[in-house]
């Protein structure tokens, strides 16, 4: 296990540094001049000249390279054309609550993708009506799902909020950031319901593409398991199909549902930039949205290499899983 | 000659498996034939719209159904339903267009790293799967913000992290094949590399590339739809899906036609490619 | 005129004078009259027409048939496992319960107590992420229980075995695993189909044996179902043989094999290739197709293939009736007419081999050949030693056979011949002009799916015109026994003899100087491979050339070759002519190859052990793990145990230092 666990962890360095090379790259053939979009169009040349030296901007491309990793490393991912301060403060200030939607939502899936896997595979009687909603689900897109869930849940129901985290005064401040965790930490109980309340309506809105593609893996691998040889030998000895089903061949393939979760989550990510608009959800999400259309590069590239590490770390997770529930791999 | 042996008394198995089984196939050919009919719709987007998308024809903000307007107007009195059409034309092509870039792009590495083996196929593979193990949409939003938002950079951006799962499916195919005795058998009988790999390798691929890529319409609709709200695609006038909703959902609460229908629309397109993307997988991998 | 042959009528047969109280304790299964149809793709495919058979407390009965015959059908019938979609009309009952038509709950509970399964492939039957002990023990009752029976079944250090997964152990060990399930909780009947198919000829004996002693020991009974007439008679008490889903004959194992009285099954143990077929004459092999499950016969389903074959043959599918007391024929014709005029048949049949003139010049040559494979990845790459040194020749028109259980690099050896894989070291000559050609074990994946038999045959014969291709393509198909419309066909269209002669049709279309065959006839069924077995051999003298055959079985090794070579863990044992060889065998490993064969009337004889890794092989003679006849000096690491002379024959080598007849 240790083995495997060091190549992984190795696996981690090399992608996060191949993402900073694409990114300097991106940064290098960007048509926008960093200089210029710091001090503006008129700045003299020899200011010009100054700031491009404090950038290091003067200096050969490769040392200019090594340096911006060594700043990732160290958390330093350059300062935003925008708000004048490090990235880093910045995405500091989003990530905990765009970590809390990301989490939330993929505990959703997960769990979602499992029942309706289960509910399809075990034909439960309404399991036929089951396919084309999942279908649907499938087709929507997670904006028209946040905005329908508005219309329904908060304007038209009043059951549920429609922006923000929390729409308590006394939040406490937790070690963690995340809400729901923090609340509990201190044994507010009333902060935390609170803040599931919010968290339901863009979590699930996130969640239900995942969920559907995850039962989609997960049914099929049951389906096809259960007809295997290894299944009819459980069935000889006289096990009851739900017996067979999840003493033999739930195991056998966690693995394909586990893969399944770990590529969703890149699509995720992208959905939770996009619901947080629609939920005015304070994280990552605004950030990004406010950066774009002032061309903003250190801020999008320092999100970017934060959400690709994070995708690259939680599909490390998912490997090692993967090995933990199928003895074959070798560790 | 004694070896000929009278061995065909029952020759060779007629298919008339055909004339069978013919409900299901027919419903897949018409779920598959919807590819074409969406195209055939999206180049007469023009012909269909009742109005010019980028300009006021009425009254600002009426409900669907009112003054003449199927899917009511917008803030400044456009047409919703002629918007929603002229983005729907918009998303499918340029869906179609990554995909057919990613099927290009993915195939041809595909198949150098498949058929050839060895450290080209290592090295290929390296690469492809250092893409892959980045968040496809994520690094999409990075490359355009570096190049500058357009519907242009976008496509670019999306077909550069989308070819990689191409790749992936097609050298699997080709390796699977690459193993079976026939190859060999073809080697024996003289045919090249060449030869080998466009006759005997290539046409095993396709049946699976095509069910991925019809599988995959869907997936990139709503993944380029999500771009588009996040503002990397057109700028202002023009109708694209996502960006009309994210400019206005502000009208939510009282105008919701006009945030949704854009949606909706996405959610069309979505969900006619998926139907038609299964029927295209239940015709070529039946059961 | 003839009578329904109902279970009654079978008990008073099968059991004169006992009377049906006693015969109900004496059976602890019996099918009636059992149909099952399958739809698939819409059409019906009757896999069982119609077959009545008891099963008695304590008897091996051994199923025999060809694939499609239906006995794997009849298998999960008793086990109650049949496709729900299934259509099954009679019954099967197995302790009281009809194990067709009763309710899931008692079929479960039937499965549980009173019945016990073994599946041919060990390997996909059990479950590969759940320990072999929890396997067990979910049968036994208890880890104690599980860690018993894992003893009892002849696994070594049961306790250490029992944390084992499915993939840490070796074939013959997983089969065991699957027999301790299967005998848990004093099962009355064992459905064992194929249990041997999928392991090493040696292995195979090994478990047949088990199989034996656990009967013997517990007093189940076992059908087992096998395509290996053999096999069954050398195990089974009863031997049972089927025919496109119909019984054909039934009877004492003994009696079947000396009287058998229906045209199918002296067919089959005519072309069967046993140790004592002879070698001088073309085999008798069973002409024709097996029957398609989806357009069953109106009449007797073997007529087609019959020599036998009358207009009173294609009324009605004739029942099995007796011809002695306990032993049953489904044939319209008279056991003793049957016997006498097939006799004639085969007499006229025969074609006896023309003498073939003495090769001098050598077409392969193999000297000191290894080759090795790098496996695993990082830091855990072993070197596989799959040829550890080998000499060969292959002389021009002669026929050599390379036999060795699995692992042996026999394969490989093919492979490097064939120029499909390299080689590490020593010498390799193949005389020119054009590259050897092969066949495979697989013909149906070794043609190319997508093009037609025509194009595939046809890219062999390049820059001549598309009329002379297609005409010699044609000459080609005609040449192995297919018509010309098979050029048009695609290699899903054909069935597998069909598909193994395309294969021959692709090599020999240009006559090769030399034509690699990799177990050609292994996937097929007995009756088809022995004119497979013909043809290459007819093929050979025609064209003049020479045939490298590599097979894990030493009867067609015999009648294939003119001489035999055998490999252990990558190098030859023994090398001679094929008589020599199968009569009198100096190497303890080929000795026991021979005593593995299955045969008929013969007890079989098990090698210990398995097959040593070639990643590791032993040092010394690699032999010596198993060897009956090792002595210290086999295991000294400088022993190196060369081919040599034995009785001073330049032709008969042997590697082993007690080497006598
Ligand atoms: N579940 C099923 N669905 C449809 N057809 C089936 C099914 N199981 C068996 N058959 C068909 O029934 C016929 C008899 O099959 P069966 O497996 O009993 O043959 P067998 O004698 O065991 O052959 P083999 O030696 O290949 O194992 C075959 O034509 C087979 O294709
Ligand atoms: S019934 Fe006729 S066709 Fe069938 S085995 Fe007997 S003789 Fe041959
Ligand atoms: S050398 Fe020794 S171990 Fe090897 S075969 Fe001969 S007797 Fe057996
Ligand atoms: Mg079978």
């Amino acid at each position: 296990m240790s083995a495997l666990l060091a190549k992984r962890l190795g696996a981690i360095v090399m992608i996060s540094i191949a993402l900073a090379g694409v990114l300097f790259y991106l940064q290098k053939i960007s048509p926008l001049d960093p200089v210029h979009a710091r001090l503006g169009g008129q700045a003299s040349a020899s200011a010009v000249a100054a700031e491009r030296h404090r950038l290091g901007l003067d200096r050969p491309e490769f040392t200019q390279f090594v340096d911006y990793v060594r700043g990732a490393v160290h958390g330093d991912l350059g300062d935003s054309y925008r708000t004048r301060r490090p990235v880093s403060t910045d995405l500091r200030a989003y990530l905990p609550a765009t970590a809390e939607l990301a989490l939330s939502g993929l505990l959703i899936a997960m769990v979602l993708g499992v029942l309706l896997a289960f509910a399809t595979t075990l034909r439960w009687k309404a399991s036929s009506v089951l396919r084309p909603v999942l279908l649907l689900g499938a087709s929507t897109p997670t904006f028209l799902l946040g905005i329908a869930g508005i219309l329904l849940f908060y304007s038209k129901l009043h059951w549920l909020p429609a922006t923000g985290r929390s729409s308590l005064a006394d939040v406490p401040g937790g070690p963690t950031g995340l809400i729901t965790v923090d609340a509990l930490l201190h044994g507010r109980f009333d902060v935390f319901w609170d803040a599931v309340q919010h968290l339901i309506m863009p979590a699930t809105a996130i969640a239900l593409g995942p969920a559907v593609a995850i039962a989609r893996v997960l049914r099929s691998s049951l389906v096809s398991d259960q007809r295997s040889d290894y299944a009819r030998t459980a069935r000889a000895k006289g096990l009851s199909e739900p017996a067979i089903l999840i003493k033999h061949v739930l195991r056998n393939c966690v693995g394909a549902a586990l893969s399944m979760t770990g590529l969703q989550v890149g699509l995720m990510f992208a959905g939770v930039l996009v619901i947080e608009q629609v939920f005015s959800w304070p994280g990552i999400g605004q950030y990004v949205a406010q950066s774009i259309p002032v061309a903003d590069f250190p801020a999008i590239s320092g999100v970017t290499l934060l959400l690709g590490v994070g995708y690259v770390v939680i599909n490390t997770v998912v490997d090692l899983l993967q090995a933990v529930a199928d003895p074959r791999i070798k560790v | 000659m004694a070896i000929a042996e009278p061995v065909a008394r029952r020759a060779l198995r007629t298919t008339s498996r055909r004339k069978t089984r013919n409900l299901e196939r027919k419903a897949s050919v018409a779920a598959a034939s919807l590819f074409g009919v969406v195209t055939l719709a999206a180049l007469l987007a023009p012909v269909l719209s009742p109005d010019n998308p980028l300009m006021p024809a009425g009254a600002p903000l009426l409900g669907p159904g009112k003054g003449g307007f199927l899917l009511g107007s917008d803030s400044i009195g456009r047409d919703v339903l002629s918007r929603v059409l002229y983005g729907m034309r918009t998303s499918w092509f340029a869906a179609l267009g990554v995909i057919a870039l990613g099927l290009l792009i993915g195939g041809v590495i595909g198949l150098v790293a498949g058929a050839t083996g060895g450290w080209v196929d290592n090295v290929l593979m390296r690469i492809t799967d250092a893409f892959l193990a980045l968040p496809a949409p994520v690094l999409a939003i990075a490359v355009v913000a570096a190049l500058g938002p357009s519907l242009l950079h976008t496509l670019v951006a999306v077909s550069i992290v989308w070819w990689p799962f191409y790749a992936r499916i097609v050298r699997g195919e080709i390796r699977n094949l690459a193993a079976r005795p026939h190859v060999e058998a073809a080697k024996l009988a003289g045919a090249g590399r060449l030869r080998i790999a466009v006759r005997h390798l290539l046409p095993g691929a396709v049946p699976a590339a095509l069910v991925t890529a019809s599988l995959d319409i869907g997936n990139l609709v709503l993944t380029l739809a999500g771009l588009s709200f996040l503002g990397l695609g057109q700028s202002a006038p023009a109708a694209e899906l996502g960006a009309d909703t994210a400019r206005n959902l502000s009208f939510l609460l009282q105008d919701w036609w006009v945030p949704v229908m854009p949606g909706i629309g996405v959610l069309v397109l979505a969900f006619i490619g998926n139907i038609a993307g299964d029927g295209v997988r239940n015709l070529i991998e039946p059961d | 005129m003839h009578l329904a042959f109902g279970p009654a009528a079978e008990k008073t047969v099968t059991d004169p004078g006992a009377s049906t109280s006693e015969a109900q304790a004496i059976e602890v299964a019996s099918i009636e009259d059992l149909h099952v149809t399958f739809r698939r793709s819409g059409k019906d495919i009757a896999a069982l027409r119609g077959v009545s058979l008891d099963i008695r407390r304590g008897e091996i009965l051994g199923l025999v048939g060809e694939s499609g015959s239906g006995k794997s059908v009849l298998g999960l019938a008793l086990l109650g496992l049949l496709d729900a979609r299934a259509d099954v009309r009679g019954a099967v009952r197995v302790a009281g319960r009809d194990m067709a038509h009763c309710d899931q709950s008692a079929r479960r509970e039937v499965r549980r107590v009173h019945l016990g399964a073994v599946f041919q492939d060990p390997m996909t039957s059990l479950n590969p992420t759940m320990r072999v002990g929890r396997q067990v023990a979910e049968v036994a009752g208890s880890k104690d229980e599980a860690e018993r029976l894992l003893g009892a079944v002849g696994i070594p250090d049961p306790a250490s075995r029992m944390d084992a997964f499915p993939h840490e152990l070796s074939g013959g060990l997983r089969q065991r695993v699957m027999i301790a399930m299967a005998v848990a909780g004093n099962p009355d009947l064992i459905v064992a189909d194929e249990p041997t198919t999928a392991l090493d000829v040696t292995v195979q004996a090994q478990v047949l044996t088990l199989l034996r002693s656990l009967r013997d020991e517990i007093g189940c009974s076992v059908l087992l179902i096998t395509h290996d007439l053999g096999c069954a008679a050398q195990v089974a008490d009863r031997v049972a043989v089927m025919y496109a889903g119909r019984l054909a004959e039934l009877g004492s194992s003994a009696e079947v094999l000396a009287r058998a009285s229906h045209p199918y099954t002296l067919a089959l143990l005519r072309s069967r290739l046993s140790l004592a077929s002879d070698r001088t004459t073309s085999l008798l092999a069973l002409p024709g197709e097996v029957p398609n499950p989806a357009a069953p016969e109106p009449g007797c389903a073997f007529a087609p293939r019959c020599d036998l074959a009358g207009p009173a043959c294609l009324d009605a599918p004739p029942p099995p009736l007796e011809v002695r007391p306990g032993h049953l024929s489904a044939c319209v014709v008279p056991a003793v007419e049957v016997t006498s005029r097939l006799a004639e048949v085969v007499r006229a049949a025969v074609v006896p081999h023309p003498e073939r003139e003495p090769h001098n010049d050598d077409v392969v040559t193999l000297y000191r050949v290894q080759k090795s494979f790098r496996v695993g990845a990082g830091r855990t790459t072993r070197r596989l030693q799959a040829l550890r040194g080998v000499n060969l020749t292959v002389g021009r028109g002669e026929s050599v056979a390379l036999v060795g259980e699995s692992g042996s690099g026999k394969s490989t050896l093919l492979r490097i011949v064939a120029g499909l894989e390299s080689f590490d070291g020593g010498k390799l000559e193949v005389a020119g002009p054009d590259c050897p050609q092969m066949v495979f074990q697989d013909a149906g994946a070794s043609l190319t799916p997508w093009l037609t038999v025509g194009e595939i045959i046809g890219e062999r014969l390049r820059g001549i015109s598309r009329a002379e291709r297609a005409a010699k393509v044609a000459q080609a198909l005609a040449h192995v026994g297919l018509p010309a419309e098979v050029a048009k066909a695609k290699s899903a269209q054909l069935s597998g003899g069909q598909r193994q002669r395309v294969s021959l049709a692709r090599a020999t279309v240009v006559a090769p100087s030399i034509l690699l065959c990799d177990e050609p006839t292994s996937a097929l069924d007995v009756s088809l491979a022995a004119s497979v077995i013909n043809l290459i051999g007819g093929l050979r003298r025609e064209l003049g050339m020479s045939v490298l055959f590599v097979t894990h079985d030493l009867s067609v090794a015999r009648v294939v070759a003119d001489r035999i070579a055998v490999m252990y863990l990558g190098r030859i044992v023994e090398v001679g002519d094929a008589d020599q060889i199968t009569s009198q065998p100096v190497h303890p490993y080929t000795q026991a190859l021979m005593s593995a064969v299955p045969d008929m009337g013969r007890e079989p004889v098990a090698l210990r052990g398995e097959p040593a890794s070639p990643l590791a092989p032993p040092a010394g003679c690699a032999f010596h793990s198993r060897c009956p006849k090792a002595i210290d000096d086999c295991g000294d690491a400088l022993l190196d145990v060369r081919l040599t002379a034995v009785d001073r024959s330049a032709h008969h080598l042997a590697a082993c230092i007690r080497a006598t007849a």
